[in-house]
């Protein structure tokens, strides 16, 4: 590999517009700096921050450079990033308390009850609130198909399309093999249930992922009307609700269980991947971080979008 | 109350950070990036990475502080606008009165030129 095939891989980490721009540039100044000799790690990484951080401020995340109109839409977006990882998270937890009810005592059924409502509800109207999302933007979407820009965001939605069709066709396939399977085969009984459950999870995760993607690259360079704009922001604000309640609900769910039914965290019925041994199960964990990480990547787009909510409610 | 310090310096950050350090070292003449580390490596001792460098001179213009000027090569050399002297005049001023501050408050007496007038020149000459 020679030395401007190495510099421009490292360029590569900045978003394809600031390339555009200072790419030459950058790699003249590494090809001065460095010549033939490695790029020490110390630079490479505050190279690939600073990418990071070029590739953030250009999704309209931080900066003052970009309008009111692309903080309200990075804003947005950044919730319903935040959102995927708690639909990965919510699915996690559906699938470890899904026999909750059988192991607690009746009497102490109230608190946990109401924390997994709680959970289901809030999980629905974010459900729904994307959907709803969905439907607002799809009249514009369709105009920048027609209008001929199919090519720019063929390739994510394509990638996502053909993700989902696939999960879908794993998740059927599966439930058929699951319903002729006794409930000890499907909760670590057999290893090879186990190994496709996995892999079915890892196919969900990218799957959504893929999705989460498309709906960025679309949605990014769709003209929206402010009308439009100023829903989006509203959903947006209501899907951040829903994600602190949900995260209520799953601690009141957690520590209740812990509390009345704590052999139901340790035994881990219905993990059906990993053994556990204590109140604090590793898929709980997991879905705990994962909701944590969801509202971080949320109020990153609420800090974003309020303010510019506020601005334009002044300014209408 | 002794007279309040403006902390932003026009927006440029603290005296060591890459946009002060870059809009110093491009008044004395257009630079492209190696030229700028290295002159910002010998008047402030500062070595500035090319992460850093490039992050500062994308947001120095963005805010039209600086603009490249016409090249042949790759290296494409900035020059500082008329804003950007501007920005860096009142970054200049607010060390300057935060200096004498320190100065007067440690009982030292700065054997430099006082800069006031030089920076007002500074600050029209676009």
């Amino acid at each position: 590999m020679t030395g401007a095939d190495r510099f421009e891989r490292l360029v590569r980490w900045f978003p394809p517009r600031w390339r555009e721009r200072y790419g030459d540039g950058m790699i003249a100044l590494l090809e001065d700096t460095y010549g033939d000799a490695d790029v020490p790690r110390r630079a490479r990484v505050a190279l690939i921050r600073t990418a990071v951080i070029e590739r953030v401020r250009e999704f309209g995340l931080v900066g003052t450079a970009s309008g009111a109109n692309d903080r309200l839409r990075a804003g947005s977006l950044a919730i319903l990033c935040g959102w995927a990882c708690f639909m990965v998270a919510g699915a996690d937890f559906a699938k470890f308390s899904e026999h909750w009810s059988a192991s607690t005592p009746r009497a102490h059924h109230a608190l946990p009850s109401l924390g997994y409502l709680i959970v289901q509800d809030a999980g629905a109207v974010g459900i729904v609130v994307v959907l709803f999302a969905a439907l607002l933007t799809a009249p514009s979407a369709w105009r920048y198909v027609r209008a001929g820009h199919w090519t720019s965001v063929r390739r994510p939605v394509v990638r996502s399309v053909v993700a989902g069709a696939s999960v879908v066709a794993f998740t059927v396939g599966l439930a058929v093999w699951a319903h002729g399977l006794s409930t000890s085969d499907r909760n670590g009984g057999l290893l090879v249930y186990e190994i496709a459950f996995v892999l079915w999870c890892v196919a969900v995760v990218v799957a959504l992922a893929l999705a989460t993607g498309a709906a960025l690259s679309v949605t990014r360079q769709l003209d929206l009307a402010r009308r439009t704009l100023r829903l989006l922001s509203g959903l947006a604000l209501v899907l951040s609700a829903a994600m602190i309640a949900i995260v209520a609900g799953t601690v009141l769910w957690w520590v209740s269980e812990a509390l009345y039914a704590p052999h139901f965290l340790r035994q881990g019925i219905g993990s059906g991947i990993i053994s556990v041994s204590s109140t604090f199960p590793l898929s709980l964990i997991i879905a705990a971080a994962l909701m944590l990480l969801g509202l971080g990547i949320a109020a990153t787009g609420v800090i974003r979008l309020v303010p510019s909510l506020r601005r334009r409610e002044a300014l209408a | 109350m002794a007279k309040k310090i403006a902390s932003t310096q026009a927006g440029l950050g603290r005296n060591n950070e890459p946009p002060l350090l870059i809009l110093t070292s491009l008044a004395s003449g257009a630079k492209h990036g190696y030229a700028l580390t290295k002159d910002i490596e010998t008047f402030a001792g500062v070595s500035l990475g090319p992460g850093a460098l490039y992050g500062a001179i994308a947001r120095l213009e963005e805010r039209q502080l600086i603009e490249p000027t016409p090249s042949e090569d790759r290296r494409q050399p900035y020059c500082i606008t008329a804003s950007g002297r501007a920005a860096l005049a009142d970054a200049v001023r607010e060390m300057r009165a935060l200096s004498d501050v320190g100065a007067s408050r440690l009982g030292l007496r700065l054997s430099a030129r006082r800069t006031g007038p030089a920076i007002a020149q500074t600050g029209d000459a676009r």
